[in-house]
């Protein structure tokens, strides 16, 4: 129950994240393009001194790359060794959830199907429970190879 | 060498520190064989590297020990306690005489003999007190230990690589700072400052990047002396060649190649190489060649070590295999020569008949495999059995600084390894002829045809239209073969720290890493392999043009060669000019060029130059001259144009003689006549042209206005000596020329002998008889002045 998640907008849908594989959430700046790499790599970026690779995940998830003008924000994490930058449309907030992790209930859809954990329940609404690892091991070096 | 007994002694301590626990292990199990092999390894090294060290006593403990350790490995012996605690003593003065050397004090004087005596008794009772003698010196050495010399300590690179990031974000920060300030009104005193830090924080840069770098000279520095060594032992003369030493490698790399490289040297030394009357006999020079090189080649480090001995034997390999039941006959049968060849990293299996104190005591190239890939290496074989062996060790280049090139390309930036690339030519160079055929791109730049792609198809960007020639770089990647890269420009060449990219970035192929800026902006490693990989380009060398290029170099060495000037005459026939006799070309105004007596001239900076090849009518406006020179004249070759300048034999290939030409030379492939330098200057007037020859002009109406303000200028604007007015006295020449426009005045100028231009005012002539020229008939007017002195 102690447990905190980072609640963001994603492609249009509620998900949540566990704050522990969290590093910070920042603005994007400049992106310098992966030429060669699919839509789901948006490029690469500084923050201060490291480079993070960043992922459209909305491009991953519907296959169409997210319009420059709409990048905002990006969820840094740091995954197997390497500094990953996940694009998400908004954050609205860092909470507790009274009734911690609910089984998925419904159909998902196949898209979200690898990367959608559990659900979890905030406002009245319910939040996809994600794991950021699985967007990059999971779903882009998938896509990669 | 203070060097290298600094490393000795530090890699000493260390093993021995890993060691300790190792030898209470097989204490308590002497039969341990994984144990004993670590121990003994450890006297092999100490003896191999006291040996040049000369450390004569480290050198006849360890050589005991070893031949100790040897026996019980072979099973000649068993490991008894009395045997293992000797060895142990052994191991223990070691260490104690290590670090006498290490803080510089005498060494300490126990007799060794005792100790080694001790190895060859078994019994408990005499090595005991050896032991005990032992521990008591090693607390004496410990007592001495003030250090001197080169302080060194140990640490973590994780430790280093956190500096690196922390000093990496100051240089972005102080960047960031240094725009700030450059946006706000100069203030010296703070630039002043700021000037400050950014040196300290450069400075500071340089001292974190050496930390990690090493050059690989020093993974080179105890070859030759260990090949000559080698070499005297087994009375085998060897020429050793070292390149690349100067590339920069992880350190931590370098300590994980060393042992490997030595390996592979020793096994070349050993059993690649042959003895001298062997070699004699394979029709070989005596000395056989070793070559060890190192290059860069994108994110790998490429070690080769090559030498011209006998290769393996593969058919031997396979015998011992199958001898030592690894290998069932029907089984070996069925082997490719390259699986065949892959035996020789069979553990235990070696072409060596006999072990000698070289190499062949079971430490094999298992383990040199085995140690290349644990750094995520790769080791390659290319043998040629009875010509050589070839080996090549590729190791990665995690954290490394190398020098790059910034290319653009789409309008993005990319970095490339400057060793990918062999050279650097725009689109518009002569020597560069592209074609296309079914889609795919030729550049042939001399003769070489090479594959060529453009960047940006390759990574799937847009082309974007640019003004100006695009860059073309031949680019070699490590394994495969050379070719041509078309990227928009060549920006910059730079010093790069590389990082490894995320795994994403990594599986596109055609990055090798990526690289932080100043400016902030991160740009990708390319990867020249990999491109030639994406972009499928066809692996087969093109050497048949290297092969002619190969033959004609030999063929013209023995040619004495020298430079000439191919150019096309105005009558169309292409010839050789020797260069040395052409001063410079130039583009001369056809009306320059006149006739005199017969011979052709020319004015050029008020002297008449002789025209060489009698030409003085020119179709076009200017003209293309050759300026010659001798040791005192000058003549003037025109010619319809300048082609090149090629290498041409000194003896023509055909010698003919006639008129100016010395015979005819072939140069790639077309016949052209050679211009006999002699005939052309013998053939120039003798007297020289000089200004006497020219005459002057007098004008004899010199108080007329017009004739002053008007006729004089142009005569001198087109390079004629004028004189106003008949000169009173009789100095008038032969050679002027009178230019009048009254009756009496020509009358007069003719009784004195000179020719006279009659000049009239109107247009029309004013009966058939009328000699003279309109005045403003400039055309008439010069061809008059100038055919009048002829």
């Amino acid at each position: 129950m102690d447990q905190l998640y980072l609640l963001a907008t994603l492609a249009d849908t509620r998900i949540a994240v566990e704050t522990g594989e969290v590093e910070a959430v920042v603005r994007l700046t400049d992106i310098s393009p992966v030429p060669g790499m699919g839509a789901h790599v948006a490029g690469l970026s500084a923050l201060r001194s490291r480079v993070l690779t960043i992922i459209d995940v909305a491009a991953l998830i519907h296959g169409r790359a997210t319009p420059a003008a709409r990048r905002g924000l990006a969820i840094i994490a740091n995954i197997s060794g390497h500094s990953y930058g996940l694009m998400v449309d908004g954050v609205s907030d860092i909470c507790r959830v009274p009734e911690g992790e609910l089984p998925l209930r419904g159909q998902l859809d196949p898209a979200w199907a690898p990367y959608a954990r559990a659900l979890v329940e905030h406002d009245g609404h319910p939040w996809l429970l994600v794991s950021l690892a699985a967007f990059i091991e999971g779903g882009a070096l998938a896509q990669a190879a | 060498m203070d060097e290298l007994l600094q490393e000795f002694i530090s890699e000493t301590q260390e093993t021995l520190e890993a060691l300790a626990g190792e030898v209470v292990a097989w204490e308590a199990d002497p039969s341990d064989r994984d144990r004993l092999d670590a121990i003994f390894r450890f006297f092999h090294t100490v003896k191999g590297s006291c040996g040049f060290l000369n450390l004569p006593r480290f050198e006849r403990l360890s050589h005991a020990a070893e031949d100790v350790l040897s026996e019980i490995r072979a099973g000649k012996r068993g490991a008894d306690p009395a045997t293992v605690s000797a060895v142990l003593g052994i191991m223990d003065r070691i260490g104690e005489l290590t670090e006498a050397v290490a803080i510089g004090a005498a060494l300490p004087s126990e007799n060794d003999d005792f100790l080694i005596g001790a190895l060859s008794i078994s019994s408990a009772d005499v090595a005991e007190p050896a032991v005990q003698a032992v521990a008591a010196s090693v607390a004496v050495a410990r007592q001495g230990g003030v250090q001197s010399g080169p302080r060194t300590i140990r640490l973590p690179l994780s430790l280093i690589d956190q500096l690196m990031n922390g000093v990496s974000d100051m240089v972005l920060a102080r960047n960031e700072l240094s725009r700030k300030l450059r946006e706000r009104s100069a203030d010296p005193e703070l630039d002043n400052v700021f000037e400050r830090l950014s040196t300290c924080v450069a400075d500071m840069r340089d001292v974190i990047s050496k930390t990690r770098m090493q050059r690989v000279d020093r993974l080179f520095a105890a070859i030759p002396r260990m090949v000559r060594d080698l070499g005297r032992d087994l009375g085998k003369r060897i020429d050793l060649t070292l390149e690349g030493g100067d590339v920069e490698m992880d350190r931590e790399m370098v300590e994980m190649v060393v042992d490997p490289l030595t390996h592979i040297v020793r096994n070349s030394i050993d059993h690649g190489i042959e003895t001298p009357e062997k070699r004699r006999a394979a029709g070989k020079p005596d000395a056989g060649r070793l070559r060890l090189e190192a290059r860069q080649s994108g994110n790998q480090i490429v070690i080769a070590i090559a030498d011209d001995g006998a290769g393996i034997d593969t058919a031997r390999l396979v015998d011992k295999a199958i001898a030592a039941g690894r290998l069932t006959p029907e089984a070996a049968k069925r082997l490719s020569e390259e699986d065949r060849l892959d035996l020789i990293f069979q553990a235990g299996l070696s072409t060596a008949n006999q072990v000698t104190a070289i190499s062949g005591r079971g430490v094999g190239m298992d383990v040199v495999r085995a140690n290349v890939e644990r750094i995520g290496g790769v080791i390659a074989l290319d043998n040629h059995p009875g010509q050589g062996l070839c080996i090549t060790l590729r190791v990665p280049l995690t954290l490394t600084i190398i020098p790059g090139l910034i290319v653009r390309a789409g309008g993005q930036h990319f970095a490339i390894p400057r060793s990918a690339v062999v050279e650097i030519l725009h689109d518009n160079n002569e020597t560069l002829y592209i074609s296309e055929v079914g889609g795919a791109k030729i550049a042939t730049i001399r003769a070489i045809r090479h594959s060529m792609v453009d960047l940006e198809d390759v990574l799937g960007m847009e082309k974007p239209v640019q003004q100006g020639p695009r860059a073309i770089m031949v680019v070699r990647s490590a394994t495969g073969v050379p070719f041509a890269m078309g990227v928009s420009a060549v920006d910059n060449h730079e010093e790069l720290v590389i990082r490894p990219a995320s795994p994403l970035v990594m599986a596109t192929g055609v990055y090798a890493g990526m690289t932080l800026p100043d400016n902030g902006k991160p740009m990708l490693l390319l990867d020249a392999a990999g491109l030639a990989n994406a972009a499928r380009l066809p692996n087969i060398i093109d050497d048949r043009a290297a092969r002619q290029q190969g033959q004609e170099a030999d063929a013209q060495a023995g040619v004495e060669m020298v430079a000439a000037l191919r150019f096309e005459e105005l009558s169309g026939e292409r010839r050789l000019l020797k260069l040395s006799l052409i001063e410079r070309v130039e583009d001369i105004d056809a009306g320059l060029f006149g006739r005199s007596g017969g011979r052709a001239f020319v004015r050029l900076d008020e002297r008449l130059v002789p025209v060489a090849n009698g030409l003085s009518q020119f179709d076009r406006a200017k003209v293309s001259a050759l300026r010659l020179r001798d040791d005192r004249r000058e003549a003037c070759y025109p010619v319809a144009a300048v082609l090149d300048i090629v290498q041409m034999p000194a003896v023509p290939d055909m010698v003919a003689m006639h008129g100016m030409l010395s015979g005819v030379a072939v140069v790639d492939g077309e016949h052209l006549e050679v211009i006999n330098p002699f005939a052309l200057f013998a053939g120039l007037p003798e007297e020289a042209l000089v200004e006497r020859a020219r005459g002057r002009c007098v004008l004899a109406d010199s108080g007329d206005g017009w004739t002053r303000e008007i006729l004089a200028p142009l005569l001198r604007q087109a390079g004629h000596e004028v004189v106003l007015g008949l000169p009173g006295d009789c100095a008038v020449d032969p050679d002027d020329v009178v230019l009048c426009t009254e009756a009496d005045a020509a009358q007069a100028a003719e009784i004195m002998g000179c020719r006279v231009v009659h000049l009239r005012a109107s247009p029309r002539p004013t009966g058939p008889q009328d000699g003279s020229i309109y005045r403003y008939d400039q055309d008439a007017l010069m061809a008059a002045i100038a055919g009048r002195r002829a």
